[in-house]
């Protein structure tokens, strides 16, 4: 079965709303849900915090510029 | 005159087959509507009595779809009236699965396209090969075409004349290391081309393989002489290169252009990610949401070593490497209509990248000595020499150049920019080329520290795009990109800003402008796919919120035009009495350090006089 991951061109965005009392906090959320969802070196692109949460953008790339793409893979090179 | 019968199967929504019946009736077609709430008996009875060409449903509500479209199918069957009637349906519930599936002869899913419809009605082949047969036939437009490049202000072309003529007395017969390189790499490519016509000559091509190399920096005679790749560089293996037509079976997406009622601008965008197969990819994408043009950007590198590199490279910075094979690997899966420049305006290979250029099959250039001389640039003596050089190769190959106006982004006032976009244009037109000048429409330093933006940021925009009007009919492609500096890495507002200027702009009519991507702003990372589809679909939205609508200059933008004009006029009055252009660069006339501008350095000194 083909891993959805794998089709990825180059960048996953995680856009989301955390209920947070920080901007520190909300920085502290975002690369846990990074982590909690195995997304490689996850970057904080955008936060904003106001009030009692905070919107904010995730990125991580699964492929960069000069790697070897799995998209561009035979099934059984992968 | 063929007919139509429209029903709404739905007790509600028939917003569809109201515009159905306006288009189709335009059109030359008889097309007759039922109210909503029409149960599939009585459409059955109407087209018994009207014995219509083709029937045409809606659903928009979800429920019991199956078993009311299906209903209408096996009656029209039980009638006859199948046999001589096609049946099409479309509307939010519909999907083409559930419309092939009920027996349905059509499906219609999306947004409305008319053509579509009327293919149907006509039992023709389907809109989309239609489109796709039109997309192919697209003509590339020629930007310059429509003008004339006449002044209408005597005092600035008078100028521009004395200036563009000491900057040809000045070049003389000097020539540099960049520009003998190009003539031995227009020679290897004769050679090459030779060759494939079987007149080899293996010796002649290696002797100008020794003279090139001799003229290149360590770094590129090492990769030369021992194989050696600058670092962070690695040849695309032959599996990678073999297996990118496999991504683009099946076709491309037909063109749809993202103007909505106008026929310009046009609408460029960037890439140079660094690896020559994901910037296909990206073009692709770019060009399936409707890009009209890509540029090819080097990275700085390439701009600071004297000689470039051969062969499918890629690396993990920004900017892909300027290699004749990366160029026509790249240019090969653009659609025939895309237009496609390459950029050589800055560094110490700029006249050779316009001859590779050439033989990839670019369709523009840039290239901008004030510009290119200044800041991380080139030695203003060194780019003015090549420059030169390049303009003539420009107007050799009959390739328009494009001169971008970012030395606003250190702080430099518009006139000064645009005084040197001018000497550009008039230098350009001396020598037989074709140039298109690019105001920048950004917030730039010069605009906070000075507060000209304070209260808005269309008057000065305008402004901006007006005063060209004033001086010569010249075409107009704002750039590089629109917007520079009011992006953050907020997709939404990065996007939208993007397009308000670019639509800005295309109240003004200009011919073509340069967008971003919503990533713009985000700077630790290589620009996304999802990104060009964000600002691609903001300008699109945006473009088709305006129409046709066409900006009018207010009191105070007039103000700013007349302020710009003039001093574009002292401007270049002064460069001609300083009598030395390169002078005037080095001295700061067009940007001064005052104004957070300072002369390049790569490849200070390296200006010889030729034989």
């Amino acid at each position: 079965m083909k891993k959805a991951l794998d089709s990825i061109v180059d960048a996953i965005d995680i856009e989301t709303f955390f209920a947070c009392r920080s901007e520190d906090e909300a920085k502290e959320l975002a690369e846990a849900l990074a982590g909690e969802l195995n997304l490689p070196h996850g970057d904080i692109v955008f936060l904003e915090h106001k009030g009692w949460g905070a919107r904010v953008r995730i990125r991580s790339y699964i492929h960069r510029p000069g790697d070897h793409y799995r998209w561009l893979e035979n099934e059984e090179e992968k | 005159m063929k007919s139509v019968l429209l029903a709404p199967l739905d007790p509600v929504h028939d917003n569809a087959i109201k515009l159905l019946k306006r288009k189709l009736s335009e059109a030359g077609y008889e097309a007759v509507s039922m109210p909503p709430g029409t149960s599939a008996e009585e459409v059955v009875q109407r087209a018994l009595v009207m014995q219509p060409d083709a029937i045409l449903v809606s659903r928009t509500l979800g429920y019991k779809v199956a078993e009311t479209l299906s209903h209408l199918v096996d009656l029209a069957d039980a009638a006859g009236i199948h046999d001589r009637t096609r049946l099409g349906v479309g509307g939010m519930a519909i999907t083409k699965e559930i419309g092939a599936e009920l027996g349905f002869d059509g499906c219609f899913v999306g947004d409305l396209k008319i053509q579509e419809v009327i293919d149907f009605i006509e039992n023709r082949a389907a809109s989309s090969a239609v489109s796709a047969s039109e997309g192919s036939a697209r003509v590339k437009p020629d930007i310059t075409a429509p003008y004339s490049y006449k002044f209408y202000d005597a005092g600035i072309e008078r100028s521009l004349q004395q200036v563009t003529g000491q900057i040809l007395d000045w070049v003389g017969n000097k020539t540099t290391d960049g520009i003998e390189r190009a003539k031995v790499r227009a020679e290897m490519l004769e050679c090459d081309a030779a060759e494939r016509d079987s007149h080899a000559n293996p010796q002649a091509r290696e002797a100008l393989l020794k003279r090139y190399i001799a003229l290149c920096d360590p770094e590129i005679q090492a990769f030369y002489t021992q194989g050696q790749l600058p670092s962070g560089v690695r040849w695309l293996g032959k599996s990678e290169i073999e297996r990118v037509p496999g991504l683009f079976e099946g076709g491309h997406e037909p063109f749809t252009s993202l103007r909505h009622t106008q026929s310009k601008p046009l609408f460029f965008s960037q890439y140079g990610t660094g690896c020559p197969v994901m910037d296909v990819v990206h073009i692709k994408v770019a060009e399936a949401w409707g890009i009209d043009g890509v540029f090819h950007f080097d990275p700085s590198w390439n701009a600071q070593r004297e000689g470039l590199l051969e062969g499918y490279l890629t690396h993990e910075h920004d900017g892909t490497i300027l290699t004749l094979e990366n160029l026509k690997f790249i240019r090969h899966f653009m659609e025939p209509y895309t237009l496609w420049n390459v950029r050589g305006h800055r560094g110490l290979n700029t006249p050779e990248t316009q001859v590779l250029g050439h033989a990839a099959g670019a369709d523009l250039f840039k290239i901008n000595i004030p510009y290119g001389g200044t800041a991380g640039g080139t030695d203003p003596e060194r780019l003015t020499v090549d420059g030169v050089y390049s303009l003539m190769l420009a107007a050799q190959y009959g390739i328009p150049f494009d001169i971008p106006g970012n030395d606003e982004l250190s702080g430099v006032p518009p006139y000064k920019t645009f005084a040197g976009l001018l000497v550009m244009m008039a230098l350009g037109l001396r020598l037989g080329a074709r140039p298109i000048p690019k105001p920048l429409l950004c917030y730039s330093p010069y605009m906070t520290i000075n507060g000209r933006m304070d209260d808005n940021m269309i008057d000065m925009n305008l402004a901006k795009l007006a005063v060209w009007r004033d001086i010569v009919d010249t075409p107009l492609w704002p750039g590089e990109p629109v917007g520079f500096m009011t992006h953050t890495p907020d997709r939404v507002q990065s996007s939208m800003q993007t397009a308000l200027h670019a639509t800005l702009a295309a109240t003004m009519g200009v011919d073509a402008v340069t967008i971003a991507s919503s990533d713009e702003a985000y700077s630790k990372g290589p620009i996304s796919a999802q990104a060009r589809v964000d600002t691609l679909r903001a300008v699109r939205d945006e473009l088709r919120f305006q129409g046709s609508i066409q900006a009018t200059l207010s009191s105070a933008a007039e103000l700013i035009k007349e302020e710009i004009h003039e001093k574009i006029g002292e401007t270049l009055e002064a460069i001609a009495q300083r009598g030395d252009f390169v002078a005037s660069i080095y001295e700061g006339m067009m940007g001064n350090q005052e104004d957070g501008l300072y002369p390049g350095r790569t490849g200070r000194g390296t200006v010889r006089n030729g034989a």
